[in-house]
């Protein structure tokens, strides 16, 4: 008899709710990057925004925009950013609401750019 | 006033949906569309059958045509080529239904808007649910299919991606 027919007939349950766990290796999937946003300079998010090859980066004034609906999880962002750019190990993004996927990060302002702005 | 009453009639339209998939219970059956993908997300969606994901138990099946169908799972940046197809088994889904757009694809990564393609899924039929990835995991095209049915909520919104903030609070 399979376990699993026979756990179901043992618990009187033909189903089960999922996912309940997470597979332990579920942490190896492709996943949007996350920044440490102390690190991200201007010149880096603009190396972020050219090397992103799915168009999921862009920049708005001072902040770096990851549209992580877009985002194939190549990890071309995490090679260019030099440890500010690590996997998020995020991939249950499921959502109604397509502007949910759509994030934003402030960028680090350097001390000339403060003085050029005061 | 029409133009303030169309916001309105949009999200009463969008609850009687959900509230209307919720009615779905615990039987569901869904059909594939390709509208173009390289077929690694359908190779995912296939997972889902095996018996590691096993989405019977869930009440989820298959169903090889969209008029036996309550979701449509499509695939795929929506080549111009395939508008015909995708409206068609749109239109042939019976009514309540639900699209979800599976892959970065079908959410305008990877294409842009150009003579052959429309870069998403949403620029033909409506979408209801998305699901990114490249390809997304059978977990997550499971919570997909959960959250379309509102049998499990959503959990991006609480995702930030700014690790210094996170730590910060």
């Amino acid at each position: 008899m399979a376990l699993w027919f026979y756990r179901g007939l043992r618990r009187g349950i033909a189903t089960t709710r999922y996912p309940e766990t997470i597979d332990p290796w579920a942490d190896q999937l492709p996943s949007p990057p996350a920044f440490h946003s102390a690190q991200l300079t201007s010149e880096l998010a603009d190396r972020l925004v050219q090397g992103c090859v799915a168009n999921a980066l862009w920049r708005e004034d001072h902040e770096l925009v990851i549209d992580a609906g877009r985002c194939t999880g190549c990890g071309r962002c995490v090679q260019l950013g030099d440890g500010a750019v690590v996997p998020s190990d995020q991939f249950l993004l499921a959502t109604g609401d397509r502007a949910a996927l759509i994030k934003r990060v402030p960028i680090r302002r350097d001390e000339g750019q403060r003085d050029a702005h005061r | 006033m029409p133009t303030d009453e169309q916001p309105h009639d949009r999200e009463l339209t969008d609850q009687l949906r959900r509230r209307a998939l919720s009615l779905f219970g615990r039987s569901l059956h869904i059909r594939t569309v390709d509208s173009g993908s390289c077929a690694v997300c359908e190779s995912e969606i296939r997972l889902l059958a095996a018996p590691h994901y096993d989405l019977h138990r869930l009440g989820f099946f298959f169903t090889p045509t969209p008029r036996h169908a309550d979701l449509l799972m499509v695939t795929g940046p929506a080549v111009r080529a395939a508008d015909n197809l995708l409206r068609k088994a749109y239109e042939a889904t019976p009514d309540p239904k639900a699209v979800i757009a599976v892959g970065a694809c079908a959410l305008g990564g990877v294409y842009d808007e150009d003579e052959l393609v429309h870069g998403s899924v949403d620029r033909v039929v409506p979408v209801d649910v998305v699901v990114p990835g490249c390809p997304p995991s059978p977990l997550a095209l499971l919570q997909g299919l959960l959250v379309a049915v509102g049998r499990l909520e959503e959990r991006v919104t609480a995702v930030s991606l700014d690790l210094d903030r996170d730590a910060a609070k």
